[in-house]
């Protein structure tokens, strides 16, 4: 039977007349890695700090393990969170800073940096407690956060888009540690990024959020490749958004036309760009051609609009000018509105 | 389990409630067991329902299961709150002040004292107990230590500096039959003597109000312009004295007030030095043409130079100087250049310079009594007002309100002069560039201007060093003698001990302790307001900053009048005591802690703290094991100036100090109106040194830990004396 | 948790009325008179008797007022020294204590006709005239020796004396020229004098000692004021006014509700000894001592060899003629044109 470790039952936080989050429900099972993902200004920071009690609810409650912690601040809940600036503390050892959080807790002194050598060997940072936090390399400041963070086995771990401060080329590697360490320790954990393919990576599942709501939530395949609306088939990858009509099952766009599921009435249809096959000669036109590397990508002159094309490298080459037919399967149309 | 620790928290709160309530002296001089129960059982029953609301409140506490959110929790503490309040405030010493309490108590026709321990314990448990219920209720994000600390510190600036300018201000409009009355304050507001321009037309003196007016405006832009003489050698010339110069800034900062009036009465008195070799020179008759604006303008430019000079150093290096290369770079000669370039990007901390001191003028009080002669300014007549023997608190009161009224009008515009997007190019890499050269005419008219300051001051503290040493500085008797040391600080070991006979040892001991006091509490209520404002998120945080700032503007002399008026009698009936002078310099102090701690905690991530908190740690260990020891620089700069402003204060003092409790500054200044000069010299030396000990000592005490590039040096500002 | 209770602890010790806990053996003195005798004073009675005296020094206006700002709660024990007439005024408005010291059979008639007018609320504890010193330095020729003089162009913004809402001196000087030559007369000559006034100090014997270092010419004191200026170095001449002047009786008197009374009357009984009187002397105050058996300081002016006015203390030193007197004086005399 699953458990659940978080629940947010109507949540809305105000900051005077501003709103940052709008009315959350929302269940995250333990263990899994939960992603709020959306453009800043969404509410995906606001509601990680709810969790933490770094901000509490204007109205609704937010359950820890079962426990109502609406009113509890920071210090009564049992939260672990990795900063975005890491957060360590300059004027102490990694050593200490690991052991922060069980001193505080009452823990005697000896026994809380038992653990935390323990935990820092298990990050792989064994040898390196006597060092100050400025002594160290920015992903070794990374591990040393998640360290202190996991070190008092919270109900939760919360990680305020940990990337952010990483070298582009170490980002994979880092997140592919911490994904690996959550999965290790068996911990619940919430992510907060605005990177969606850094979300595609490493979630369970994501939560998208949009103006202070929840727009979708979904396994990084379900988002990808059925998007709930327009926003997030945009937000979440590429996207060509095809709007028509729906009448009898059938949706007609300019110079399309194929079976759908839903209503009738308007509609738009999200397809995207590495689905599009093209063949030479027809009734659209290339309009530019980018080298990618690992795929060109093709902006087509169509009835409907432009629409974007992404095509695999080893594939013929085509160049702006030439004239191409678009090639969409049904099935990997999915309806956005 | 966390219930009870919770509710363990709170009954710490009730306890001390019901100790103050039950156990502690209520009344001030009350004897031990005379309590609130006692006096309430005795006939004052007014206190009975504070006493049934400390038992109700514990039993709640000891009962329910959380009594913070429980309704009748909040209900009690309001209530206990508010009729502590409204009994104290209601009967006075003579019997009722607000007459339905008379008629609801009989016995309340006696009167009551002030508050004594037990009253003051009921109500800091009070305001305990209040941030508990809002913690509770989600304040502060549920931080208890954050919402007490909000809460007490918001109790404490509404009774020690709104309160007593309510006082101030209804001393000002009420009559003494307690109705309003608005034509003896028009009456007094609008009188010939505040604003006559007499000296002016010739026809007799001017009014108080102008003379302030026209001393600020002279002494203020004249300390203008030798800051900007000063500043401008420092910062773009290869001047030889800029460690001079530098050190020289300092001095004012460390010196008692009245010194240097006394030193340039020995100068440039009727029989002074200067003025008897200039007569002799010119064959004519030494005059008294010190005593008035001449020499109060001079005391003044001397004293605020400096200060203007910090301000306009800053801004100087500020400018960045790729700027100024442009315009060279243009074809622009040196003058031009400054001209078009330097000038324009200088002028909003000209104005700023200028405001600030020409508040520190209006504000000043030392100066103008040791050398106004018949030239009379606001500041000293609210002196006379309150001091001399016509005792009129009315009229006081009203040149109070006149004073603020200036002040503020002042302060107001210099915020907003500095708060509307100032032009200074702080872009945090002008390292590329060089500065451009002062134009030759300009540094020659610079040097003009420093190179007499220089001497000058050199020559006021030559004085201010010889003079306590020699027999009579004022009339050039120079055998050396530690006469005047010993008359201050005679002692002798005797059968009773050590007996210290010397007239200054009182003075002396009241004010070390009371600086010793002051100095950590004013650190400690300064970083911790500097924490709220920049770490916390409270309704109303707008008008706690500006109660804060409120504090910093008002004129020394007016804070100490506010105090008499506001403290003289129950329920807050402190005059006379130490704490009086300990409280006046905390809420005084408190925004040169407060500033050096905001400016530190923004230079902080925000983030460590929040780690801390998802850890564990309450917003004090938050404080202390993270905040604290961060801005360590910060507390010491807090630490030294309130210390050393609390030593050589005087405006507001003056009027707070008591036979028991008296202060070095207002000693000083009674011997300086004695003629002392020697004596008062001789103390102020001793004073200068005891200082530069302390600093010293707190320097080693507290340390300076650096962290990285993080070691702040932060231009201080001071509250207008 | 004990640090943070440690800390409330700390900040409620600060807010506390330390005062609260008086000390024993203590007496507060509020002294009129000079600093120095006030301190040689001082230091006498804490060295006979070990009770530790806090002492402060202001004018007797100035303590008068204050005693009168601190009616609802006294802070000062004794009051010591300064001219009878606020003395009398206090006594007059019951601020002060009555008290029959068993000294006063030893006394001078005109000190024991002080506590009389009073209601035994005060006592005389020296005598002093009023008259003027001027620095032989700067005044050389034709040197005044009548008020009528000081009026002379010669001494333009050159005589000093003491404002009489601060000053007892000062208002002694008001009342003696009023009873000498009349109100009106009287305050035509204060007007006309204003020329030649540089300023009104707030203390009395301020004047003397400007005149002294030269930063004036003449100052209007108490003669025994001057003759102090003199001994101590100063090139300072003392006169006594051909017309005649008027003079003050140092009184002193126990305020009512004070901390302390009983070290209060210790000190009351001790000031109107013999011993105690001869203080004065030695800290340079040569003013007639009230104690018959106390030896007259050779320095001091002999009142004997002044020509003195009938000085009318019972009407002078009453509230009501006094606050008028000052109120006039403000009117006509403070609001000149300088």
């Amino acid at each position: 039977m699953t458990q659940t470790a978080i629940e947010f039952r109507s949540v809305v936080k105000r900051y005077g007349t501003a709103t940052a989050v709008a009315g959350i429900d929302l269940s995250i099972v333990k263990g899994e890695l939960v992603t709020f993902l959306g453009p800043s200004g969404c509410g995906k920071t606001t509601s990680l700090r709810l969790i933490a009690g770094l901000e509490l609810p204007s109205a609704g409650q937010v359950f820890i393990a079962g426990r109502d912690v609406s009113r509890d601040p920071a210090s009564a809940r049992n939260v672990g969170m990795v900063f975005q600036s890491y957060a360590l503390f300059p004027h102490v050892s990694v050593l200490e800073n690991v052991a922060y959080g069980p001193v505080i807790r009452g823990t005697p002194k000896a026994e809380a940096q038992a653990r935390a050598r323990e935990i820092l060997e298990q990050v792989g940072l064994a040898g390196l407690e006597a060092r100050l936090p400025a002594e160290l390399s920015g992903g070794q400041q990374q591990r040393v956060a998640v360290a202190r963070a996991i070190v008092q086995q919270p109900d939760v771990i919360l990680f305020d888009e940990p990337l952010s401060n990483v070298d582009a080329k170490l980002r994979r590697k880092v997140r592919e540690e911490i994904r690996s360490l959550q999965r290790r320790f068996g911990l619940t954990a919430v992510y907060v990024t605005h990177d969606q393919e850094e979300a595609l990576a490493v979630s369970d599942r994501i939560v998208v959020m949009e103006k202070g709501r929840i727009a979708q939530v979904g396994t990084p395949s379900e988002l990808y490749e059925h998007p709930a609306s327009p926003f997030i088939a945009d937000f979440i990858g590429d996207a060509n958004l095809i709007q028509g009509r729906v009448v009898q099952g059938q949706f007609t766009a300019p110079g399309m036309a194929f079976p759908v599921s839903g209503p009738d009435g308007p509609a738009t249809l999200s397809i995207r760009p590495e689905r599009i096959t093209l063949s030479p000669g027809g009734p659209d036109r290339v309009l530019t051609a980018t080298y990618l590397g690992s795929r060109m990508e093709y902006s087509v002159a169509t009835e409907r609009g432009e629409m974007l094309v992404s095509r695999p490298i080893f594939e013929p080459r085509l160049t702006a000018g030439q004239e191409v037919s678009l090639h969409i399967t049904p099935a990997d149309a999915s309806r956005v509105a | 389990m966390k219930a009870l620790w919770e509710g363990r928290i709170g009954l710490i709160w009730s306890g001390l409630l019901l100790a103050a309530v039950l156990a502690l002296p209520w009344y001030k001089g009350g004897a031990t067991l005379a309590s609130a129960l006692a006096e309430g059982v005795a006939g004052r029953v007014w206190l009975l329902p504070l006493v049934g609301a400390a038992l109700a409140l514990a039993l709640l506490a000891l009962l329910s299961r959380d009594w913070r959110i429980h309704p009748a929790g909040a209900a009690l503490v309001g209530a206990g709150l508010g009729w502590l309040l409204l009994q104290g405030f209601g009967i006075g010493l003579r019997g009722p002040a607000l007459p339905g309490l008379g008629l609801l108590f009989p016995t309340a026709l006696e009167g009551q004292p002030g508050f004594g321990w037990g009253a003051w314990l009921a109500g800091i448990a009070l305001i305990g107990a209040l941030a508990e219920v809002l913690a509770a209720r989600g304040f502060c994000r549920g931080e208890r230590f954050a919402a007490f600390a909000i809460i007490g510190i918001v109790s404490a600036l509404s009774l020690f500096v709104f309160f007593p300018i309510v006082k101030l201000m209804s001393a000002a409009f009420v009559g003494p039959d307690g109705t309003l009355a608005l034509t003896p304050f028009l009456t007094r507001i609008t009188a010939s003597d505040l604003w006559s321009l007499g000296c002016l037309t010739g026809s007799g003196r001017c009014g108080v109000v102008i003379n302030s007016l026209v001393l600020g405006i002279l002494s203020a832009a004249l300390a203008t312009a030798l800051g900007l003489a000063l500043a401008l050698l420092v910062a773009r010339t290869d001047f030889r004295m800029k460690r001079l110069l530098r050190a020289i800034s300092i001095l004012p900062i460390i010196t008692p007030p009245f010194v240097v009036g006394v030193a340039i009465l020995v100068l440039f008195g009727r029989t002074g030095l200067v003025t008897v070799e200039v007569a002799e020179w010119f064959g004519v008759r030494p005059t008294r043409w010190i005593y008035g604006l001449p020499g109060i303008l001079l005391a003044q430019v001397l004293a605020f130079a400096p200060v203007t000079f910090l301000v306009l150093l800053a801004a100087l290096e500020a400018i960045n100087p790729t700027l100024e290369e442009a315009s060279t770079t243009l074809g622009a000669k040196p003058v031009t250049t400054f001209r078009t370039v330097t000038w324009p990007l200088l002028r909003p901390a000209l104005a700023a310079a200028f405001l600030l001191a020409f508040i520190e003028s209006l504000a000043d009080f030392g100066n103008p009594i040791v050398l106004g002669g018949s030239y009379d300014v606001l500041s000293t007549k609210i002196f006379f007002a309150v001091v001399g023997a016509q005792y009129d608190l009315g009229q006081a009161a009203t040149l109070s309100v006149l004073l603020l009224t200036l002040t503020i009008a002042a302060f107001w515009v210099q915020t907003r002069w500095l708060g509307r997007g100032s032009y200074v190019t702080v872009t945090g890499k002008s390292d590329a560039g060089l500065v451009a050269p002062v134009p030759g005419l300009i540094k020659w008219a610079a040097v003009a201007a420093v190179v007499p300051f220089v001497l000058f001051t050199v020559g006021i503290y030559a004085i201010v060093l010889m003079g306590g040493f020699v027999k009579d500085i004022a009339r050039m008797d120079m055998a050396p003698t530690f006469g005047h040391l010993w008359t201050a600080f005679s002692f002798e070991f005797n059968e009773r001990g050590i007996q210290l006979f010397g007239s200054a040892w009182n003075s002396m001991i009241t004010t070390l302790w009371v600086s010793a006091l002051s100095a950590p509490l004013t650190m400690a209520v300064g970083i911790l307001t500097a924490w709220l404002i920049a770490r916390q998120d409270f309704t109303g945080k707008r008008a706690f900053e500006f109660g804060t700032l409120l504090s910093f503007a008002i004129p020394g002399t007016v804070v100490g009048v506010s105090y008499i008026a506001a403290f003289n009698v129950p329920p807050i009936d402190i005059t006379g005591t130490m704490a009086i002078l300990v409280i006046c310099f905390v809420f005084r102090n408190l925004p040169v802690g407060m500033r050096a701690g905001i400016a530190a905690l923004a230079q902080i991530d925000r983030s460590m703290e929040e780690a801390s908190q998802t850890m564990g740690a309450g917003g004090g260990r938050v404080l202390r094991d993270v905040v604290l020891p961060l801005i360590r620089p910060a507390i010491f700069t807090a630490l030294v100036y309130s210390f050393v402003t609390a030593m050589t204060a005087v405006s507001a003092v003056i009027f707070l100090v008591s036979a028991r409790h008296n202060m070095a500054t207002a000693y000083i200044m009674g011997r300086v109106e004695n003629g002392e000069y020697a004596l008062a010299i001789a103390y102020s030396t001793v004073l200068m040194l005891v200082m530069v000990a302390c600093v010293a000592a707190m320097n080693g005490l507290v340390g300076k830990r650096k962290l990285g590039r993080r070691s702040t040096v932060t231009g201080t500002p001071h509250p207008a004396e | 948790m004990t640090k943070r209770f440690a800390l409330i602890g700390a900040t409620a010790l600060a807010l506390m009325p330390i005062g609260a806990f008086a000390q024993p053996k203590e007496l507060v003195l509020y002294c009129s008179v000079n600093e120095e005798w006030c301190r040689a004073q001082s230091e006498a009675f804490m060295r006979e008797t070990g009770i530790n005296v806090l002492m402060t020094r202001k004018s007797s206006g100035e303590t008068y007022a204050q005693i009168k700002a601190e009616e609802g709660q006294p802070r000062g024990d004794v009051w010591w020294g300064g001219t009878g007439d606020p003395h009398l005024q206090a006594a007059q408005e019951g601020l002060t204590e009555e008290y029959q010291s068993p000294m006063l059979s030893e006394l001078q008639p005109w000190a024991t006709a002080q506590a009389e007018t009073s209601g035994y609320k005060t006592v005389g504890i020296y005598a002093g005239a009023l008259g003027f010193g001027y620095n032989s330095t700067l005044v050389t020729e034709n040197p005044p020796a009548c008020w009528a003089d000081l009026l002379d162009e010669r001494y333009a913004e050159d005589i000093q004396v003491a404002n009489p809402n601060s000053s007892g001196t000062a208002y002694t000087m008001l009342a003696t020229m009023v009873q000498l030559m009349g109100e009106d007369e009287a305050f035509a000559y204060l007007a006309k004098l204003h020329a030649n006034i540089n300023q009104y100090t707030k203390s009395g014997s301020a004047p003397i000692r400007a005149a002294a270092t030269g930063e004036s010419a003449i100052g209007i004191v108490f003669m025994h004021d001057a003759v102090a200026e003199t001994v101590s170095g100063a090139p300072i001449v003392t006169v006594a006014p051909c017309e005649g002047t008027g003079y003050e009786v140092g009184s002193m008197s126990l305020i009512k509700g004070g901390p302390n009374p009983e070290a209060a009357k210790m000190w009351y009984d001790w000031a109107l000894s013999a011993a105690a009187q001869e203080i004065g002397a030695t800290a340079k105050s040569y003013q007639v001592p009230s104690n018959t058996s106390a030896s007259t300081p050779p320095e001091a002016p002999k009142l004997a060899d002044i020509k003195l006015i009938d000085y009318d203390f019972a009407k002078y030193g009453s509230s009501d003629t006094r606050a008028a007197l000052l109120s006039r004086w403000d009117a006509e005399i403070g609001a000149l044109p300088k």
